[in-house]
């Protein structure tokens, strides 16, 4: 089914969610890709323990040069699919009680954020944060909340994501993740991190994009050393997991996404 | 007034014996007064009946005076009498005990206590007794002591030991002739009273012990502190509680501070409203035990301008903060964020060491906190540092090494059944404490009600699955709740209730079921919907040597993500609950006294239990007590087991001087040390005194009571030289005192004759 109505859809669920003042109920946003349309699953009202938070976020007006631009989904890319795919690897990988369906959240000065500590965010190179929205996510994050980013390439699509960062932690340096850390062995040992290219690749056979030739892993550190910000740059462990069920979409890139992104949301419920 | 109706005072009624002189048998009176009783009725029923003013009921009362005032004849011409022993003219010694403490001087109006007991015996008193007896004056402290003339007290002692200085006295009875005991005294005993055996000794010997009681009975302006109680023991940078007793007279509503002090630095202070005259008052006051040493605090209240003894205001007390680091090992049996949020709350805490498996996949722990091959923050346990690899403990002594134990979401059947009855004899025998939190596979759900550890939950678990849900709630503490120091995120009790109201909503819930007999329920769950009916939230129990707990929610974790960074109230709520899971947990080896604080005392018991590797009790050990005193005089002492008590071991000691004292306590078998721990007391000289200075009038009436004598005030103590020449201690004679003259039965023999004349004069029938 292909949702083209502009508006999103409250879906059921409010006489219970609607109890639990401060948390928004679940709401469905019409996907903008046609590939990452999903229907509800059944038991998408099972409460459970996790779920991922997926940013939703106002996109800027910027473009590439060359006319390209990956970010005109802006925060909906690989959405609902992406989500729906990663929950289901986390239930069959994990312990995790995960729910079946994502949340997306917003930085709009409400509590609801709060209420997911696991925040995902796509296309961040795209991103355009204002001084209050940095200042909430500088708090959620104080506070003990993870964000993950992913499917941001390329130098001028980093620049952008660090002009809204550097608004969030103006003096946090950013670094990348040594191999020891915890975060690439909580679950599995990835010790070798090879590229995860987009879908693109199936159809171009180009594994990078821009000038993003090399998969980048770092993060911002909290005060007593624990990663706060997830930073996966030149990959997209999103399309990875949302077309890991198409087989002309590699299996290694595929089960790698959902390894890094299994030890992510560990890294994060341990640490 | 009894002695003008009864010819003589009531002392010789108590010490005497009740007889008849007339030597013809009791039954021949009984036979009179029945034959009178028959000759009357007849006589009066011969004479009144017919008349019509005389019913049967008059008849009646007329017959029963009548045959009262035959019976009163008969009784006079029995010859009743009084036999009593009377002390001998000048062969006996009545000893005068008068207190010599410094609560003697205690001014009391116009006079001191001690000038009050010299007026008494230089009034008169004195010179009655000398004149029939010998008499010997004692001094008494904690001892009694003879003196030759009052002017040798000095009301200087730092102590009143009322019991011991009579039984010194008694003592003397054995071979001299003590006839009496006057004890001139406030009452005012440091021991708490006069122990049943020294009153049975005195009893045995008969001694008559007559007291005088000095000084007031109640203060007019006074607060005193009758205790202060905080735990012996604490982690560093624990917050404990230091509950104040106090009672007071003359300030009724007024405010006072309650300060605590360590040295010159206060620690906490507290505002309170002091309640009515003489009601005992109790209040809380928080502080935080700081880093490890012994603490000597002194708690106060600041004393009033015109308050009559300001040296009750003050007690010390000793608090050993133990540089322990307790470690916690926290199972859990799915990733959540509950285990991420419990595990930031407590990281900053210095004193907790929180290990923890996790089962992040079917197939696979996460370990954190342990030790691990080249890992220096965590050291070996047991010789290995694969610590737990393959999970939660099957070795008695590898579980035993931990405090403290978190179950998670985790259900019971993870564990083998020797698991289970491990984590039982974890609480019971080994004292720790087990702390079981709300999840989807916990409690009922995870089928803990059926395991080997179920006898260890502090609530009867439902009998059904599906008792986790994901309910917006919030939560209200319990009268316990609003005591607990576990659940106190605000110092002002008042303060705290409104601020657990305030905390964001938890969201999951798992019925623990009903509290178990001896459990407390600290906080309920009221959720938003279902009509608000209230559940247990947080239970806690103990049980055997060691506690347990039910937090039951997984949800907690949202009083961290949902308020301002700075605030600080689940992680001092965790923390306070972890403290409390792990705080009282013993070692190997635990010393104690029963008495930390020795006030103007120096004999203390040392007492240690011991326990073996795997915390069964060690009667077979060698353990010794290493004493050092402040000048670092150190002194060994060898204790030895306790006859009923299982690995308990205990000594006598008598400390040389006031002072702190540290005892490490050291337990061996052959040359493999077992344990060791160290405690302390200290003995502070010339406190004692300074409270219960009020008259205890009680103890002094009690005593004498007990032993055949009389308490007197002051203004009547020139009674007691004639009333104590009756006892049956030292050198008596019997003697016999009529009865028949006296007036009371004159009395009672004009008020029958009147008494009829009376009824007859209403009847009309004169």
């Amino acid at each position: 089914m292909r949702l083209r109505a502009a508006v999103f859809l409250i879906l059921g669920g409010l006489g219970t969610w609607g109890i639990l003042h401060a948390q928004k109920p679940f709401l469905s946003y019409e996907s903008t890709e046609e590939h990452a349309e999903a229907a509800l699953p059944p038991d998408w009202e099972r409460q459970a323990e996790w779920t991922r938070g997926r940013l939703k976020y106002t996109s800027s007006t910027w473009e590439h040069p060359n006319g390209q631009n990956t970010g005109r989904y802006g925060w909906r890319t690989d959405y609902p699919l992406g989500d729906r795919h990663t929950l289901q690897g986390l239930m069959r990988l994990t312990r995790v009680d995960a729910k079946s369906v994502e949340q997306v959240v917003e930085l709009d000065n409400s509590s609801d954020i709060y209420n997911w500590p696991f925040l995902y965010g796509v296309e961040v190179g795209h991103w355009s944060l204002n001084d209050e929205e940095a200042d909430q996510l500088r708090d959620y994050l104080l506070r003990g909340g993870f964000f993950m980013t992913d499917d941001f390439h390329g130098t001028q699509e980093w620049d952008v994501f660090m002009e809204g960062m550097r608004k969030v932690f103006p003096r946090r340096p950013v670094t990348d993740i040594d191999n020891k850390d915890e975060i690439f062995h909580v679950i599995y040992d990835i010790d070798q991190r090879s590229r995860i290219p987009g879908a693109q690749f199936i159809y171009s056979g180009i594994p990078w994009e821009f000038d993003g030739f090399e998969p980048k892993f770092r993060a911002i550190y909290d005060d007593k050393g624990r990663i706060m910000v997830g930073i996966c740059h030149n990959v997209d462990m999103g399309d990875a997991i949302e077309w890991s069920d198409d087989p002309r979409y590699p299996e290694n890139y595929a089960s790698l996404a959902y390894r890094v992104s299994a030890n992510y949301v560990m890294y994060d419920l341990t640490h | 007034m009894f002695e003008f109706l009864f010819k003589y005072p009531l002392s010789i009624y108590r010490q005497g014996t009740f007889i008849f002189l007339a030597g013809w048998p009791l039954w021949l009176m009984g036979l009179g007064i029945l034959a009178a009783a028959g000759v009357l009725g007849f006589l009066i029923w011969r004479q009144t009946s017919g008349s019509a003013r005389m019913g049967v009921v008059r008849q009646g009362s007329v017959w029963i005076l009548q045959t009262a005032l035959a019976a009163l004849l008969f009784f006079l011409l029995w010859h009743p009498a009084l036999s009593v022993s009377a002390l001998k003219p000048q062969q006996n010694i009545v000893a005068v005990v008068i207190d010599d403490s410094t609560s003697m001087t205690t001014n009391d109006e116009n006079s001191t206590r001690k000038e009050a007991a010299e007026k008494v015996l230089n009034g008169g008193l004195l010179k009655a007794l000398q004149e029939k007896f010998q008499v010997r004056l004692y001094k008494m402290s904690d001892h009694a002591e003879r003196i030759d003339k009052l002017e040798q007290l000095t009301a200087g002692a730092t102590a009143t030991h009322i019991g011991e200085s009579l039984k010194q006295v008694a003592a003397d009875a054995s071979s001299l002739p003590i006839g009496a005991m006057i004890l001139l005294s406030d009452g005012a005993d440091n021991t708490g009273g006069v122990d049943l055996e020294t009153l049975s000794e005195i009893r045995r010997q008969r001694i008559p012990v007559h007291t005088i009681g000095l000084g007031r009975e109640t203060m007019s302006h006074d607060v005193e502190i009758s205790n202060v109680d905080v735990a012996a023991r604490a982690l560093p940078e624990s917050r404990l509680g230091a509950t104040v007793s106090f009672h007071q007279h003359g300030y009724t509503g007024q405010k006072a501070k309650i300060i605590l002090k360590e040295g010159s630095k206060v620690v906490a202070s507290q505002d309170v409203t002091l309640k009515a005259e003489g009601t005992e008052q109790v209040e809380t006051v928080l502080f935080n035990a700081g880093d490890a040493g012994v603490k000597t605090l002194e708690a106060a209240i600041e004393p009033f301008p015109n308050e009559e003894n300001a040296r009750n205001n003050r007690v010390t007390r000793l608090v050993n903060v133990d540089p322990r680091k307790p470690r916690i090992l926290y199972l859990e049996g799915e990733p959540r964020w509950e285990f991420k949020f419990l595990k930031r709350a407590v990281e900053d805490d210095k004193t907790l060491d929180v290990a923890s498996i996790l089962r992040t996949a079917p197939n696979k722990l996460y370990r954190q906190g342990v030790c691990r091959p080249g890992d220096t923050a965590h050291p070996q346990v047991n010789g290995k540092c694969n610590e737990m690899e393959d999970g939660f403990p099957s070795k008695i002594e590898d579980l035993f090494a931990f405090d403290g134990l978190i179950f998670g979401s985790v259900d019971a059947p993870y564990l083998t059944k020797n698991q289970q009855d491990m984590v039982k004899q974890f609480v019971d025998r080994r004292g720790g404490g087990v702390l079981f939190l709300g999840g989807k596979d916990s409690l009922s759900d995870g089928g803990w009600a059926k395991s080997a550890a179920a006898d260890i939950l502090p609530t009867t678990l439902p009998d059904r699955k599906n008792t986790y849900s994901f309910v917006g709630a919030d939560v209200e503490l319990t009268p316990a709740g609003q005591d607990s120091l576990i659940t106190r995120i605000e110092e002002d009790p008042a303060k705290n209730v409104e601020r657990w109201k305030k905390l964001p909503y938890i969201r999951t819930f798992q019925d623990p079921g009903d509290p178990k007999l001896g459990a407390v329920v600290l906080a309920n769950f009221v959720p938003h919907e279902g009509g608000g009916v209230k559940r247990p939230l947080l239970v806690t129990m103990n049980y055997g040597r060691g506690r347990s707990a039910i937090f039951a929610t997984g949800g907690s974790w949202r009083w961290q993500m949902l308020q301002p960074l700075a605030d600080m109230s689940h992680e001092m709520f965790y923390r306070q609950l972890l403290r409390w899971v792990v705080g009282d947990t013993p070692r190997h080896i635990t010393g104690s006294t029963p008495k930390s604080l020795l006030a103007d005392e120096s004999h203390v018991k040392l007492r240690a239990e011991v326990r073996d590797k795997t915390y069964l009790p060690a009667s077979d050990a060698i353990v010794e007590a290493h004493i050092t005193g402040e000048g670092a005089q150190q002194e060994t002492v060898n204790m030895v087991p306790e006859p009923l008590e299982q690995g308990v071991y205990g000594a006598d000691w008598t400390a040389p001087q006031a002072g702190s004292y540290i005892v490490e306590v050291v337990a061996k078998r052959g040359t493999e040390e077992i344990g060791r721990d160290t405690f302390t007391f200290r003995r502070e000289d010339g406190i004692a005194e300074n409270f219960h200075v009020e008259q205890n009038r009680e103890l002094l009436e009690k005593l004498s009571a007990e032993t055949g004598g009389s308490y007197y005030k002051p203004a009547d103590a020139q009674k007691l030289g004639k009333d104590i020449n009756y006892s049956q201690a030292g050198i008596t004679v019997r003697e016999t005192r009529d009865l028949w003259d006296m007036p009371a039965i004159f009395l009672l023999f004009l008020g029958i004759r009147a008494g009829e004349w009376l009824l007859r004069r209403r009847w009309g029938v004169i």
